[in-house]
């Protein structure tokens, strides 16, 4: 355990010290941010457009208070805003997150082997199953504050605009982790394959969500479509713990088999 | 015990949708015992790079079996044993010199205070101190090769495997290496050289074996493979009537020195030549062995395989 923590440290600070990766993660947050800062003057316009309809239909009557119609038509128009900006905020984060997690689980490995360093690493005792599983738990530590800090804008953003948190959105950077590990240990063990770039844009698009249940590729790909919430907070919907709990549980277990495969494949790999 | 053993290695390279076959190593058996230094030599892929590689467990034999201390090199308990530095040396370079280092060292279960005292040690040795802090990314080509150097060592191992490692060093730096060398051997660490510079193997290696097209052609110390056993036989003074004699046979007579060297290129000459001193009444001072450079050696094994 002691080698594999080692190893994650230093996978870390790799990752750390990787420019693109870095800039990578903070257009990311930034990009999320701007877009949602976007939709947020869309609200305002549509405030602003609700009370220009009301003086021009009612132009006499000053600043007399809202009818309760009036009201109910005001509410409605600004959940359905505060949910498509949340909704829009969390797209685009989860997006970000998986760019960032394809490339630094696309690369963990391969780019220690292109560049030769992992020749002195194995040099000294440390086995191929340590050295791969110390890399992704390297690549988990980051994607974790990754997920923090994208977590952090959105109470950040909430608070700042005051709207309050969809539940839905509630559960959302946990499944956007999730489902963020579900394709970095494949992006993992495809890059062991082939090419990283081609590795990851595989692992992207693997998801079953364009098969229905007859269809064997349905179970044999993974169902990163069942980790979105965009429509639940679309549409204001509660998600349910259960689901979380069992999408968790999917999760662990579809990265637990990739990392598997990717153990066997790696232990036979020639490192030239 | 020996440190390193292989069985009958072999190592074949396939394209990748196997119509080609590239033999690197053919059916290596080799021996280093521990406390020998041991040169790996031969020319560009004569299958040195692909033993070490092999011996380190980074690619798979197709046939034959390699052991380090008697162990399979599979098991990775042994490598704590085991110092190695590669030909182009690759560091991580975000780590500062010090850092990584100590991130190798710990790799190897050296406590945090050994750690610090070693890395110290180290950096002193091979001049390094003032880079201590410096970033990786930062180092010369020779910097990072005493650094690689650094690495294999920080552990303390009792088998040091280097492949091609003054190649990026100046003379400074390779007479500094040789002195390192020298002190590793009279510590009794055994060493795994492959290199280029049959010098710098000649004066450090007890042994050598030369490889060609991966395979093994000759193994064993400089006057094991020195291909004629000529002596030279040195005496005081030589009568002129013993240097009428000596004319007849193959010698050459040298006067250096206040003494005279007579130079026998092989056995039956040395007979002719004893027989005509034990005549006139000549007394041997002493008589050396004499063997053929590593470099001579070399060629001549590469030559006769070539055929030219």
């Amino acid at each position: 355990m002691r080698i594999v923590v080692l190893i994650a440290m230093d996978g870390i600070r790799a990752l750390i010290h990787q420019r693109l990766l870095v800039a990578l993660m903070l257009a990311s947050l930034a990009g999320t941010v701007a877009f949602s800062v976007f939709l947020s003057s869309a609200r305002e316009h549509v405030t602003q457009s609700f009370s220009e309809e009301r003086r021009a239909t009612e132009p006499t009557q000053g600043d007399r208070h809202l009818s309760e119609a009036e009201q109910r038509k005001f509410r409605e128009q600004m959940e359905g805003m505060s949910s498509f900006v949340q909704a829009g905020f969390y797209k685009a984060a989860s997006l970000g997150g998986s760019l960032v997690a394809l490339f630094i689980f696309g690369t963990a490995v391969t780019s220690e082997i292109r560049r030769g360093t992992i020749r002195l690493t194995l040099s000294k005792p440390v086995s191929r199953t340590q050295f791969l599983l110390g890399k992704y738990m390297g690549g988990v530590a980051v994607m974790i504050a990754y997920a923090f800090f994208a977590s952090l804008a959105v109470v950040f953003f909430a608070l700042s605009q005051s709207v309050e948190l969809n539940p839905a959105i509630r559960w959302a950077p946990w499944l956007m982790f999730c489902e963020q590990l579900m394709l970095g240990s494949l992006a993992l063990l495809l890059s062991l394959f082939m090419h990283p770039i081609l590795a990851a844009m595989l692992a992207f698009f693997a998801g079953n969500g364009f098969y229905s249940p007859p269809n064997p590729l349905y179970y044999i790909l993974p169902s990163y479509s069942d980790f979105g919430v965009f429509f639940d907070v679309l549409q204001g919907n509660l998600v349910d713990w259960k689901d979380v709990v069992f999408l968790t549980l999917y999760a662990f277990d579809f990265v637990a088999i990739m990392l598997l495969l990717a153990l066997w494949r790696f232990r036979t790999k020639e490192l030239l | 015990m020996s440190a390193i053993r292989t069985e009958n290695l072999s190592k074949t390279y396939r394209s990748v949708l196997g119509r080609k076959e590239t033999a690197a190593v053919r059916m290596l058996s080799l021996e280093v015992k521990e406390g020998e230094v041991f040169g790996l030599l031969g020319p560009n892929g004569a299958g040195k790079t692909s033993t070490i590689h092999l011996l380190l467990n980074l690619i798979r034999p197709s046939s034959g079996a390699a052991y380090l201390f008697d162990r399979p090199v599979t098991d990775t308990d042994v490598h704590r044993r085991l110092g190695y530095l590669p030909e182009s040396v690759n560091l991580l370079d975000y780590y500062r010199g010090e850092a990584l280092l100590d991130f190798y060292a710990a790799l190897c279960g050296v406590d945090a205070a050994a750690r610090r005292a070693r890395v110290a040690e180290l950096l002193r040795l091979l001049g390094l101190e003032e880079a201590a802090h410096k970033r990786v990314s930062k180092y010369s080509k020779g910097m990072a090769q005493r650094l690689g150097f650094a690495q294999a060592m920080v552990h303390e191992p009792d088998l040091l495997i280097l492949d091609e490692p003054t190649s990026s060093l100046d003379p400074l730096g390779r007479n500094d290496f040789r002195e390192i060398l020298l002190d590793l051997k009279r510590r009794g660490k055994t060493v795994l050289i492959s290199s280029h510079i049959l010098s710098e193997v000649e004066s450090v290696c007890d042994r050598v074996a030369i490889l060609q097209n991966g395979e093994l052609k000759r193994v064993g110390t400089l006057a094991e493979l020195s291909p004629a056993q000529s002596t030279r036989l040195i005496v005081r003074e030589l009568p002129g009537a013993a240097m009428e004699s000596l004319v007849a046979t193959s010698a050459q007579v040298t006067w250096a020195e206040g003494q005279v060297t007579i130079r026998c290129q092989d056995a039956a000459t040395r007979q002719a030549v004893e027989e005509v001193l034990r005549r006139h009444d000549v007394q041997i001072v002493r008589e050396e062995a004499e063997t053929a450079s590593l470099n001579d050696i070399f060629l001549s094994t590469i030559k006769q395989e070539t055929g030219s």
